[in-house]
């Protein structure tokens, strides 16, 4: 263990200020859609009060990706056609976007790929929840997929500095690239990931996603459905190379997750196969 | 300024020298074959060995992206004779549970691969394949040579 990176990482992560601030309108969203209290009125007043994300999230709504047809041309009208739960996923993409666009450096990312892989695992968790008739939880895996691997723009400078360390772990321990994070480091990304969540206001089954999707069967069980469409598809996308980095494929695709979700090895190999669209789908949200 | 043409996944793209052709590779194969003499080249990037649908996207399988590539470069003035390939990708998830199928996907592409060139009789003088780092490829058409990134280190094959 190199005590000084884990000093250094234990010194971000209890300052709220070191971890990357998310526009509190986006917070403020996400925790009133849960509301049964709230209405769509409250949510798109509390939207429109940010010009400059309004025009982006308008600009979404207007996409292929979201498109219902019918050009969108206010928030309220946004709610009225494509509904809560997807603009609020919106919201997030424009407020996310510009943490997760950057460069990763420890992790060999360039410009733009975890936000691409964050699209591409989003994309795939939702068309997982649907085709498993989970509807309901087809959002939140989406929005978990976007931020799963959110922990790593904090941490990379860290892994930059300790890779050798870390990858001679993975290979003569045979543990995984966060195994082995957590034992040079003292933290993976999963557990950077959690707090930068916790510093956003984010509720407990985005927590959870972002901090178990590495190892499924640690979830709450209340969250674990959740949790482990997130790792199938970030095991999934990572084998199609969206996204990989120095830590490569020194990953697991946990059998129970799979067990947990109901998918065959049809679906897994079906998903894989349609790696292709998924990415032509996600173009115009890049 | 060299050209760098991005060849994403499923894809199959050709060039002449001295255009550089990029991929990323998980478990994938990218196939790059080169004619010496005429210095042009192509890759594809498959995702899949074999198609099991007739007309299917032939670009994401190796039974018939591979002959598409070549047809490609034949087209463009290529000799069959002048062709080698180097093929690199292939890389397995670290852990998987045995009975999931996927987990076999990398090593089934690279035995694929491996078959039609040798059906093609286009020899294969580099293998950069399996293990399980992600790999970033670069092939040069100025001499063929292809540069391939995985794990923080670089390799260059020159030979063609």
């Amino acid at each position: 263990m190199d005590q000084n990176i884990k000093q250094r990482i234990e010194t971000i992560i209890s300052n709220i200020d070191q971890l990357p601030p998310l526009p509190e309108v986006a917070s403020r969203v996400i925790n009133m859609v849960n509301d049964p209290d709230v209405s769509f009125k409250q949510v798109a007043q509390e939207i429109s009060k940010n010009q400059a994300m309004t025009t982006n999230i308008l600009k979404l709504c207007n996409s292929a990706y979201f498109s219902k047809g019918n050009e969108i041309i206010s928030i309220d009208r946004a709610i009225v056609t494509l509904g809560l739960k997807e603009v609020k996923d919106i919201v997030l993409l424009v407020a996310a976007k510009p943490i997760l666009d950057k460069p990763v450096i420890g992790y060999d990312l360039g410009q733009g790929d975890l936000w691409k892989q964050g699209l591409a695992v989003a994309t795939m968790s939702r068309d997982i929840a649907m085709g498993k008739k989970r509807k309901d939880i087809a959002d939140v895996v989406f929005t978990g997929g976007i931020i799963h691997n959110v922990g790593k723009v904090v941490i990379a400078l860290f892994v930059q500095q300790a890779f050798k360390q870390i990858i001679d772990l993975v290979q003569t321990q045979s543990i995984t690239f966060p195994q082995a994070e957590k034992e040079i480091m003292g933290y993976n990304h999963q557990e950077v990931g959690e707090k930068i969540l916790e510093k956003w206001n984010f509720p407990p089954v985005l927590r959870s996603i972002v901090r178990y999707y590495q190892e499924p069967e640690n979830a709450p069980e209340a969250h674990r459905l959740e949790v482990s469409i997130v790792h199938i598809a970030n095991a999934i996308c990572l084998m199609g190379g969206i996204g990989i980095g120095s830590d490569g494929l020194f990953h697991e695709i946990n059998d129970r997750a799979i067990k947990k979700t109901g998918l065959t090895q049809a679906d897994l190999e079906g998903l894989y196969a349609r790696m292709p669209d998924l990415l032509k789908q996600i173009m115009d949200l890049q | 300024m060299l050209e760098i043409i991005t060849v994403g996944v499923a894809q199959i793209k050709n060039s002449s020298s001295p255009s550089v052709l990029r991929t990323i590779l998980g478990s994938c194969v990218g196939i790059c074959l080169y004619d010496r003499v005429k210095k042009i080249g192509g890759m594809a990037h498959i995702l899949l060995p074999v198609n099991q649908k007739v007309g299917s996207s032939p670009e994401k399988y190796a039974n018939t992206a591979i002959p598409m590539l070549v047809k490609m470069l034949l087209h463009e003035g290529a000799k069959i004779e002048y062709l080698s390939a180097k093929i690199t990708g292939g890389a397995s998830m670290f852990k998987i549970g045995s009975n999931i199928s996927l987990g076999q996907i990398g090593i089934r592409n690279i035995e694929q691969t491996k078959q039609e060139l040798q059906k093609l009789g286009i020899a294969i003088l580099v293998e950069d394949v399996g293990g399980n780092q992600g790999r970033v490829i670069d092939f040069y058409l100025e001499d063929g040579r292809m540069k391939v990134k995985a794990g923080g280190q670089e390799k260059i094959y020159y030979k063609v």
